[in-house]
């Protein structure tokens, strides 16, 4: 059995007239503004493909018949493989899912402390995080401090892939070879390259510069992810107010034509790939001119693009870090505005959404436990209210009758109450007498406990310790070769 | 128009970040024979005190703090090329030079550290993004740099910093200038360890670090 998550789509902030109006102004930035690409290959593709390329200024224009035709190729219903079916997803624009990750830089550990991540780090999270039931798709959650960064993309998979039951969400920060080593690392469990290509278990994403530029790398990944039919989350990373207009309906124009140009290209590149409408965009702090993934206006924005992105019919990727920076009341309010606001707009991966604290640079252990409650009680919502003449109750209530009465002992309310009734794990529902005596706790103690619980009872099925330490010295090898490389340079 | 209303109005364009104007009213002033000396010290330099005083209290914003540092930045070119002419020097609070270091284009964190410097009354030169030892070497030498500012937003990048100090070692030219380093992952120890002359992990601190830097 495969994962199939809820269905969202009951938030709507845009209407049928709002999201036409999108369109039009995305197809008037697209044909007449044009996007820039620094990486030459894709404007040959573009100009081979009849859009009008400015080689001089590597600008890309894109026409809405090449827009029509690209997009009539891109799947919205695909899956992205787990390390067995269980652990599939299938994914469409309607149902949600969860990603965990990513890039933290500091790790707020179990003793309290704040501290760089280390490789050591990567490796716990990741099991943890395997642990939690509505984590649907892993992504490395820290850069480790005691690697060197460049190729580093290698060490993140090492130090992921053979640790998660999850489809792997990788990255490739130097360009074609890292999403090509990467498929021979993850050959040593799929068998061979050919079975990688076939049913890749990892997914490439590449991150678009606002406004409206497409980098070297990022074009290089995009286009090697598409020629090996590896999925890709086409992300941007706009900052409302600062690289992007400072009105939502601004950025969801800029957005829009950023992200579609990326998608226009892989599909160019290799009709059908599938490819994510992503963004992590998120308010500019206007007094501060930080990142602000937990404004309301970021809300606003993710569930609005929600919208767009489902009125191209791609599946869409929303969600990024909060920005309290421990486990408190700010970062309980901030992760559940989140996560409940982009469940119900139909978000169809919420990214970034365990344990990402201070404006992405942080991950706490503690916050993943949290997290992973708080989506339990909005993925609840998002079942909705069946009404059915069972569910409607009229018999039972006739049973009962207008008298002092309970519904405890009917087989009905037992049954109901068993398949649908959501178990809080760490949430305490106990009077004060009964909390004090067990321990007087608070939800960062509890979550505590049950972080050291999860990562005393480590158990990896799906792959052997053989085929770990294989992965891991072949990566090392790769990320020496990477940095040699960079070295000659 | 009479000088009072220049004045007034020069005042207001900096205090309300109109900054398109400025320079041509600038010029007019210089026409009136407004003492430019008058007007950067009373009216300029107020205008600017104010709205950073409001930032601070949060009733004004980015943006305005940074087109406001625009009209600064372009009434004082105007004056400051007047008054040079004349012979006489007006005491800048510094010449800068900042850039985020090559490999790295975040932008944004680098622009506004520019911004408030230049409201502060430093003379900066931004070099952008993605910039290389040579290009920030070269510009320090080209305009007599007293601060070098580097900005690194990726672990990745953060050793650029470090190897930009190295060569200006080579060169013979670091006990020339103060350095002083930035972005969301740099760290005081980082800094140290570079052998950076300081670190500030905000706008705000990073002006008053250059205002220290220099007086050591
Ligand atoms: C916006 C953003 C982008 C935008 C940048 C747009 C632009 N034009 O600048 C885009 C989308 C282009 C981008 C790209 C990438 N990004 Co980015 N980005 C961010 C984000 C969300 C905000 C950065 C920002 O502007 N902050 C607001 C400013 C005001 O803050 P600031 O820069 O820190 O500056 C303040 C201080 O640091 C200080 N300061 C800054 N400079 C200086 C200099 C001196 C001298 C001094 C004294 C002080 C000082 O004062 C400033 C004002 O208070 C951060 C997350 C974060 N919270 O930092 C990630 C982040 C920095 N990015 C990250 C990554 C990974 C990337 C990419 C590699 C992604 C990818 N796979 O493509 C690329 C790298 C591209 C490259 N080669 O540089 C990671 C880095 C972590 C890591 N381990 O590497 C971060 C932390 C997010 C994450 N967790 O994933 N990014």
């Amino acid at each position: 059995m495969s994962i199939r998550g809820l269905k969202g789509g009951f938030l709507n902030f845009l209407s049928e007239d709002d999201l036409d109006a999108i369109h039009f102004a995305t197809l008037e930035i697209l044909s007449e503004i044009g996007i820039k690409m620094e990486h030459e290959p894709a404007l040959e593709i573009f100009s081979s493909s009849g859009a009008k390329v400015d080689y001089k200024n590597s600008i890309v224009k894109i026409d809405e018949q090449l827009l029509n035709k690209a997009l009539l190729s891109a799947p919205s219903r695909f899956t992205l493989h787990g390390k067995n079916e269980d652990f599939d997803v299938k994914v469409d624009t309607e149902r949600v899912y969860t990603i965990g990750g990513s890039s933290a830089l500091n790790v707020l550990d179990l003793d309290g402390n704040y501290r760089p991540a280390l490789f050591d780090d990567l490796i716990k999270f990741t099991i943890l995080l395997d642990r939690l039931q509505h984590l649907h798709i892993m992504h490395a959650i820290v850069i480790p401090s005691d690697l060197e960064e460049y190729g580093v993309d290698r060490m993140l998979f090492a130090g992921t892939f053979p640790y998660t039951s999850r489809n792997y969400y990788s990255q490739s920060q130097t360009g074609a070879d890292g999403v090509l080593e990467q498929i021979k690392l993850a050959a040593v469990l799929q068998g061979s390259e050919e079975a990688v290509r076939k049913n890749p278990m990892f997914t490439e994403v590449v991150c678009m510069v606002s406004p409206l530029q497409h980098e070297k790398v990022n074009s290089e990944v995009l286009i090697e992810a598409a020629k090996n039919n590896i999925p890709v989350y086409v992300e941007v990373d706009a900052m409302l107010g600062g690289t992007t207009p400072a009105p939502v309906a601004g950025t969801l124009v800029e957005q829009n034509a950023n992200v579609l140009a990326g998608i226009v290209l892989a599909q160019l590149v290799n009709p059908g790939t599938p490819c994510i409408y992503s963004i992590a965009s998120g308010l500019m702090d206007m007094s501060t001119g930080g990142y602000s993934g937990a404004a309301p206006e970021t809300n606003l924005l993710h569930c609005a693009t929600a919208q767009v992105a489902h009125y191209y019919n791609l599946p869409f990727q929303g969600g990024t870090g909060i920005d309290a920076k421990i486990p408190d009341a700010q970062a309980g309010y901030e992760r559940a505005m989140q996560v409940l606001s982009n469940a119900l707009a139909g978000t169809n991966f919420i990214h970034l959404s365990f344990g990402m604290m201070e404006m992405m640079l942080t991950a706490s252990y503690e916050q993943c436990v949290i997290d992973n409650e708080i989506m339990g009680a909005a993925f609840k919502m998002l079942e909705g209210v069946a009404v059915n003449d069972e569910t409607l109750s009229v018999d039972l209530l006739r049973k009962v009758g207008p008298k002092s009465a309970h519904f405890l002992t009917f087989k009905e309310t037992s049954e109901y109450v068993r398949k649908h009734y959501w178990v809080p794990k760490i949430t305490d529902r106990n009077v004060h007498s009964s909390w004090k005596a067990m321990g007087a706790k608070s939800m960062r103690d509890v979550a505590a406990d049950e972080v050291r619980k999860i990562l005393s009872e480590n158990n990896m099925p799906f792959i052997s310790a053989e085929q770990t330490k294989e992965i891991t010295d072949m990566a090392k090898a790769f990320h020496k070769k990477a940095l040699e490389k960079l070295k000659a340079n | 128009m009479a000088s009072d209303d220049i004045y007034k109005q020069l005042y207001e364009n900096v205090l309300n970040g109109d900054f398109e104007q400025t320079g041509e009213l600038a010029n007019k002033a210089l026409e009136n024979n407004i003492d430019p000396m008058d007007a950067i010290n009373s009216y300029l330099v107020p205008a600017i005190e104010l709205v950073g005083e409001r930032f601070g209290k949060k009733e004004y914003f980015l943006p305005d703090l940074m087109r406001s540092a625009n009209a600064m930045k372009n009434a004082l070119e105007v004056f400051e090329k007047d008054i040079r002419e004349k012979g006489v020097e007006r005491k800048s609070s510094g010449k800068v030079v900042i850039g985020t270091v090559k490999g790295d284009i975040h932008e944004i964190g680098k622009s506004i550290v520019a911004s408030l410097l230049t409201a502060k009354g430093f003379t900066v030169t931004d070099l952008g993004v993605d910039v290389e030892s040579e290009v920030f070497i070269n510009k320090i030498v080209e305009e007599g740099a007293e601060i070098l500012a580097m900005s690194a937003l990726l672990p990745i990048t953060m050793p650029y910093q470090g190897k930009v100090i190295e060569d200006l070692k080579a060169r013979g030219l670091r006990d020339k200038i103060k350095i002083m380093v930035g972005g969301s992952p740099v760290t005081q120890e980082h800094a140290e360890r570079i052998g950076a002359d300081g670190y500030a992990d905000d706008a705000v601190e990073a002006v008053k670090l250059a205002e220290r830097l220099m007086k050591s």
